[in-house]
C-alpha cells in the first residue's frame, strides 16, 4: 500500500535524512546509491560510453 | 470560505491536512476527524508517550467532543470531532524571538521523539505546530500525529528546516534576525535562497553543511524522483527507526548549541537609562494599578512597546493574560528569558514594529492573521511609546489614537501615557526632524482627541511635570 502524505516531504529531503545519521545512515545512503548504479546498468547496458 | 451554520467559524489556517479541520464555535476550538484521523486519534490516546505530554503541558488538552457541533466537509460528517484548549492569543513564529524559536523547535523534536518510541510520528514538521501560554511552549496540532512506518525518514524534516532550523541558522550564525524572512514566506525559507549567505569559511558552521548545503543539493539533485519511489528505496536499503531516532536527537544537539549573538541593542539599557525619576515612576505604577482595577478584571491585556515587561508583570497580577509587545527583538529575547525562567504562564512577549505591525498573510491574507485582526484588548498599556510613533515614526496624533480605539474591545479602557514635547526624551526625537513639523502635538490636543474617542475617567501628570496619565474608556 503507498502511503502518500499531504505535505510533499522532498525527496531530496528524504535521502539527505539518511547522510545526516551518521555511520550507520552513511551506510543506506551507499546502499541506496549502489542499487541504484546497479539498476542503471542492469536496465541500459548499452547506454554507457 | 465555505458557509456554516450560526457561530462556526472555519480556522483559515487549518486546509492544508484534508483529514482534520478547526473550527471556532463561540469561544470553543473544536477539529473534526476523517475516519482515518479518528482511527489515529484513539490510537493515539491508547499510548503511553501522548497522556504524559498532555499531562506535563507540552501538548494542548484535548478530549472528544459531540460530532455534531461541527458541520460536515464536503458531504461527509466528521467521524470525531475533538476539544482543544483554547490558546489565549494566537501568535506566529515571525512574531517570537530567537530563543522563543529555539524553545518551540526543542519542544517539537522532544515531542516527535517521545512519538517515535512509542510507534507514533509527527506528519509534518511546521513552526506553526507550536504557540504559547505565557512563556510555556505548548505543541498544538494533534492532526499531525500517525502511526509511523518502519523504514521511513521524517516527512516532516524539510519543513522544520525551512521554518525552524534554517531561521535559527540565519539568528545564531550570522547575527541576522530572521523575522522579517519567515513573515515574508508562509512555507519558510528555503535551502537554495539561504546557501548564498552561507559560502566560504561559514559552511564549516554547526549543521550549515549538512542541513543546509547538502538538502539544498540533494533537493535539486533529487528534484524529479517521486517521494513513494525514493521511500520505497530507502526502507529496502535498511533505513530504520533507529536511524531516525538518531537524525532526530543529532538535530537537538545542534539545536541546543545555536546560540544568538549578544548585541546590546539600543533599548536593553533602558530601565538604566530611561531617566523615570523614583517619585516618577511609583506614581506611574499606582496609576497603573489603579487603572487596572478600576472595572470588570481584564481578560487580555495588551502593552504596547514593553520593554523589559515591567508593567506588562504588573498587569498580569489584575488580569488574565497579557501580551507584551515590542520591536527590539534582542530585548523581547531578554524578555523571554526571564519570563521563563520565573514560568511564567500569563505574559506572552512578542518582537512587533507598531508602525508595521504582522499583516495577515499565507492563502488569500488570511490563513496567518494580521495582528490587528487578533488584537482586541480588555485593556490596553501605551507607555512613553506614543511619542515614538508621533515623533520617531510621523504618525498623526489623532491615527496613533484611532488605532488605540481599534486596539480596544467595547468599553475597554486605554491607559496612555503623553509625553509632552518639552520632556527631555520627546526633545531628543524632536531634535531629529525639522523644528514645526509636529506643530500638533501638544498635550491640550492629545487630551482633546481621546476625550473625543473616549471618556477620560482618570488623568494624573507626574511629579517631573514632562508627562501625563490616562485612563480613557473607549467608546465611553
Ligand atoms: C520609552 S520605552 C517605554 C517602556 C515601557 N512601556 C515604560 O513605560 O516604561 C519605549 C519602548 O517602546 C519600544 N518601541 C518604540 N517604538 C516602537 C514601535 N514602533 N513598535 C514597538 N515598540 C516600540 C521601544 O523599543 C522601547 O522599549
Amino acid at each position: 500500500m503507498i502511503h502518500l502524505a499531504y505535505l510533499d516531504a522532498g525527496s531530496g529531503s528524504l535521502i539527505v535524512q539518511a547522510v545526516v545519521g551518521g555511520v550507520a545512515g552513511a551506510a543506506v545512503a551507499a546502499k541506496l546509491y549502489w542499487r541504484r548504479l546497479v539498476d542503471r546498468f542492469r536496465r541500459q547496458p548499452t547506454d554507457q560510453r | 470560505m465555505t458557509t456554516s451554520p450560526a457561530g462556526v467559524r472555519p480556522e483559515p489556517a487549518s486546509f492544508r491536512d484534508p483529514a482534520n479541520r478547526v473550527f471556532h464555535v463561540g469561544d470553543e476550538v473544536l477539529r473534526g476527524l476523517d475516519e482515518q484521523a479518528a482511527a489515529h486519534w484513539r490510537a493515539l490516546t491508547a499510548t503511553a508517550f501522548f497522556p504524559a505530554l498532555v499531562a506535563a503541558g507540552k501538548v494542548c488538552a484535548t478530549e472528544d467532543a459531540p460530532p455534531a457541533l461541527v458541520p460536515a466537509s464536503a458531504g461527509d460528517p466528521w467521524t470525531a470531532v475533538l476539544r482543544h484548549e483554547r490558546i489565549p492569543f494566537v501568535s506566529h513564529p515571525y512574531e517570537w524571538s530567537f530563543t522563543m524559536l529555539r524553545d518551540a523547535a526543542l519542544l517539537h523534536l522532544e515531542i516527535l521523539r517521545a512519538a517515535l518510541a512509542d510507534g507514533f510520528t509527527t506528519k509534518d514538521g511546521s513552526a506553526y505546530n507550536l504557540q504559547w501560554r505565557g512563556a510555556e511552549a505548548v505543541f498544538i496540532d494533534i492532526g499531525s500525529f500517525e502511526p509511523v512506518r518502519d523504514g521511513e525518514p521524517w516527512a516532516g524534516y524539510r519543513q522544520f528546516c525551512q521554518t525552524v532550523l534554517y531561521p535559527l541558522l540565519l539568528t545564531a550564525h550570522l547575527g541576522v534576525d530572521f523575522q522579517p524572512w519567515l513573515r515574508a514566506r508562509v512555507d519558510g525559507i528555503e535551502a537554495d535562497q539561504l546557501r548564498p549567505l552561507f559560502a566560504g569559511a561559514r559552511r564549516l558552521r554547526p549543521g550549515v553543511l549538512t542541513h543546509l548545503h547538502l538538502h539544498g543539493a540533494m533537493q535539486q539533485r533529487h528534484a524529479e524522483a517521486s517521494t513513494s519511489d525514493v521511500r520505497a528505496e530507502l526502507r529496502a536499503a535498511g533505513f530504520s527507526r533507529e536511524l531516525l531516532l538518531a537524525t532526530v536527537r543529532g538535530m537537538e544537539k545542534l539545536v541546543r548549541k545555536l546560540d544568538r549573538r549578544p548585541t546590546g541593542s539600543h533599548w536593553s539599557d533602558y530601565q538604566r537609562t530611561c531617566g523615570y525619576s523614583a517619585q516618577d515612576r511609583a506614581a506611574k505604577e499606582r496609576f497603573v494599578t489603579d487603572a487596572l482595577t478600576t472595572g470588570a478584571r481584564p481578560r487580555l491585556v495588551l502593552d504596547l512597546g514593553a520593554n523589559d515587561g515591567r508593567y506588562a508583570r504588573l498587569a498580569a497580577e489584575h488580569a488574565d493574560y497579557v501580551v507584551a509587545v515590542e520591536q527590539d527583538p534582542a530585548v523581547v529575547d531578554e524578555l523571554y528569558r526571564t519570563l521563563r525562567a520565573e514560568g511564567q504562564r500569563r505574559i506572552l512577549p512578542l518582537v512587533l514594529d507598531l508602525a508595521d505591525p504582522s499583516p495577515g498573510g499565507g492563502w488569500r491574507g488570511v490563513e496567518r492573521a494580521g495582528f490587528a485582526e487578533r488584537a482586541s484588548a480588555d485593556a490596553v498599556l501605551a507607555l512613553a511609546v506614543v511619542h515614538h510613533l508621533a515623533i520617531g515614526r510621523n504618525v498623526p496624533l489623532p491615527e496613533v489614537i484611532d488605532w488605540l480605539a481599534g486596539l480596544t474591545a467595547p468599553a475597554g479602557a486605554v491607559v496612555v501615557e503623553f509625553v509632552h514635547p518639552e520632556d527631555p526624551m520627546a526633545r531628543r526625537l524632536l531634535a531629529n526632524k525639522p523644528d514645526g513639523l509636529f506643530p500638533d502635538y501638544r498635550r491640550d490636543t492629545f487630551e482633546r482627541l481621546l476625550a473625543a474617542r473616549g471618556r477620560i475617567t482618570d488623568r494624573l501628570e507626574l511629579p517631573s511635570g514632562t508627562r501625563t496619565l490616562y485612563r480613557t474608556v473607549m467608546g465611553g
